[in-house]
């Protein structure tokens, strides 16, 4: 992670080494406080809904966007793979096609907001934030025109293939399927950013984008992967959540977009650079995560739970980050 | 975008960048204006003096609170990662506007809701800015746990319902007019003339812009750069406390949902840059960028496009304008 970019000078080690781990000693305090004040909170049934129904979505969709923070850029248009993904994912199945063509349907159209983000990115020149907002717009229309407005699209059993159905919902050896994408989204991702060369030239994008073109590494060759692999992972995540609830309601994806980022951010405190991760980002959204499902267990309405978290969210950073420049 | 940025012009090419940057600057207008002619020629209505006030009507929520994130980027430059961003803003329009909304409907009068609503949009404003300035917390990160934060307050004020107001301040602003505008438009004029002084004539401005521009060299000037970035975000938020104002105003309520104008505020403010001589966000551009938006939502409805349609060809629009500009940029 940290091999792409200049030693820093030495500094306080102690001080250094409080602000590194300060989000996950925060994530440990917190889940050791919802353990003891939160009644039932560490048990098995409420640990398997925190996961599948908090975690594994966002942490995929999360994913795609560490890649892309991690290359320097943002990806604002993240819901709009999630929802056209689900929306195509849903109406094949709907169609009566097998669940494989399904799938592939889904990611094709995620792939193309993708390769649609790239150009606008590489050929046109524009910059990743305008780009990416640009897309979420049209996302919004596309999506009106195909459901009337934004009428949710429902199946009913029988269109649902019995078997694809036992695969989501009992998955491998007794691994719920969505955790298992997870992992494997996980494993590529981490493989990808931090243990490839690929990962090198993104992460050195990111770090110094004029040393990246000095060197003559193909600036919008990477890009363009990571913004086309961005949407191609949040087209998993888009068919998962469809799967999952056995329909597609239009915008849902909207909901992923600032947690995703928020998860990638906090997970770069974590590192001495300040530089995003897969194992920060993970942090981040389990933080999110266990943060919102303990609240809610000890009684907090969902308006009290949005300023919590925001209070949490803020306290964590600035410790984090407080503690870190201090001795700059 | 990242044009503050820029080193000094190459010697002997200065002529040529002047030349690219007038067809740069002059394209954005052509666009809006070739805009406005076909609105003019295919939507009935559209050129009536009436029409043309409720343009201005209709953009000056979207484009005080644009103001708002103009000043934040123009003190902290435009660069979305690591510069500033004031992702909280339309958040805090809505707390304000609850606040307001509130007090107003516990019997205070307007001489308590209104101060109040301004005061809560500047410390929102100043949270903000101690997170960015003071524990140093990326900007991106730190506004959007202020964003939950005041849209957290928000719906417990109002506990997720509409929240009515009737007073005469309300009804001045909805209904009043004065020399044929209303007065909604007055107060969009008067805060953007206010702003572009600050902004542009000021002593003020100019360090805030030499602050956002060239951190260090502002610094070396002897400009404190924390008081500066501070007083953006608290800029930004007694601006987004005065539009909550105007929001009940046109709602005659206080309504949840006003986070949700987030992204078009993000975009008339970004949009302003092309509409600048330097590419960077200017006061005037942005009013440029929030009447453009407001003359595509006017006109569209005038025409009896679906409202499927209305986001979609908005942003099809603003990204062939930047796109534009950054090829002429880059020519």
């Amino acid at each position: 992670m940290t091999d792409t970019t200049p030693p820093t000078p030495s500094r306080n080690l102690s001080f250094e080494a409080l602000s590194n781990y300060a989000v996950i000693a925060a994530f440990v305090l917190i889940v050791v406080f919802f353990a003891i004040f939160a009644d039932g909170f560490l048990s098995g049934e409420n640990l398997m809904n925190l996961v599948l129904n908090k975690v594994v979505i966002l942490a995929i969709v999360a994913l795609g966007m560490t890649l892309v923070i991690a290359a320097g850029g943002i990806d604002l248009s993240v819901g709009v793979s999630v929802d056209l993904s689900s929306m195509i994912f849903i109406m094949m199945i709907a169609a009566g096609m097998s669940g494989v063509f399904a799938v592939a349907g889904g990611l094709a159209a995620a792939i193309c907001v993708g390769i649609v983000n790239a150009i606008l990115i590489n050929r046109l020149k524009i910059n990743p934030f305008l780009a990416t907002l640009g897309v979420l717009f049209i996302g919004e229309t596309v999506q009106r025109v195909s459901t009337q407005g934004g009428v949710p699209i429902y199946l009913t059993r029988g269109e649902y293939s019995a078997p694809f159905d036992a695969i989501v919902r009992t998955g491998l050896f007794g691994v719920p399927t969505p955790v298992i994408v997870l992992i494997v989204a996980a494993l590529a991702v981490y493989i990808a950013l931090h243990r490839s060369v690929f990962g090198r030239y993104v992460s050195a994008l990111g770090a110094a984008p004029d040393v990246v073109r000095y060197s003559g590494i193909r600036v919008p060759l990477h890009m363009s992967m990571v913004f086309i692999a961005c949407a191609a992972i949040s087209g998993v995540a888009g068919i998962l959540l469809s799967s999952t609830v056995r329909s597609y309601v239009p915008f849902s994806g909207d909901a992923f977009l600032l947690d995703a980022i928020g998860a990638t951010f906090i997970g770069t405190a974590i590192s001495a650079e300040r530089r995003p991760s897969v194992f920060g980002t993970l942090l981040g959204v389990l933080l999110l995560a266990v943060m919102r499902n303990g609240l809610l267990l000890i009684g907090w309405n969902f308006f009290w739970q949005q300023v919590g978290i925001g209070v949490l969210v803020f306290l964590v950073l600035g410790v984090s980050f407080g503690l870190r420049r201090r001795n700059d | 975008m990242t044009a503050i940025a820029d080193g000094p012009p190459r010697a002997g090419a200065h002529r040529g960048r002047n030349i690219s940057k007038l067809v740069i600057r002059l394209g954005a207008f052509v666009g809006f204006a070739l805009i406005v002619i076909y609105f003019a020629f295919t939507a009935r209505g559209f050129t009536t003096p009436y029409n043309l006030t409720n343009i201005v009507e209709q953009s000056t929520i979207l484009g005080i609170l644009a103001y708002g994130m103009t000043l934040v980027f123009a003190g902290t430059g435009t660069d979305v990662q690591r510069g500033g961003i004031d992702l909280s803003i339309a958040a805090n329009a809505g707390l304000c506007a609850a606040v307001y909304a509130v007090l107003m409907r516990a019997g205070y009068g307007g001489y308590v809701a209104v101060p109040a609503a301004l005061v809560t949009g500047m410390a929102v404003g100043a949270l903000n800015g101690f997170a960015v300035v003071a524990l140093r917390i990326m900007p991106l990160l730190a506004t959007l746990a202020v964003m939950n934060i005041a849209e957290g307050l928000e719906l417990t004020l109002t506990e997720n319902t509409v929240v009515a107001v009737n007073s005469p301040l309300i009804d001045t602003l909805a209904f009043g007019r004065f020399l044929g505008i209303s007065t909604l438009s007055w107060v969009f004029v008067i805060v953007s003339l206010a702003l572009i002084w600050i902004a542009h004539y000021s002593r003020t401005g100019l360090r805030l812009y030499a602050v956002g521009g060239h951190a260090e060299a502002a610094r070396a000037a002897g400009v404190r750069n924390g008081s500066y970035v501070y007083g953006a975000y608290i800029g930004a938020g007694l601006l987004a406390g005065l539009t909550s104002i105007l929001i009940v105003a046109r709602l005659s309520s206080s309504t949840p949902g006003t986070g949700q104008m987030l992204l078009p505020v993000l975009a008339a403010a970004l949009l302003g840059t092309v509409f600048s001589r330097r590419l960077i966000p200017t006061i005037g551009g942005t009013l440029l960028a929030a009447l453009f938006i407001g003359t595509l939502a006017n006109g569209f409805q005038l025409l009896g496009i679906s409202s499927y349609w209305v986001s979609g060809v908005q942003g099809a629009l603003i990204l062939v304008v930047v796109a534009a500009t950054s090829f002429a940029k880059n020519s």
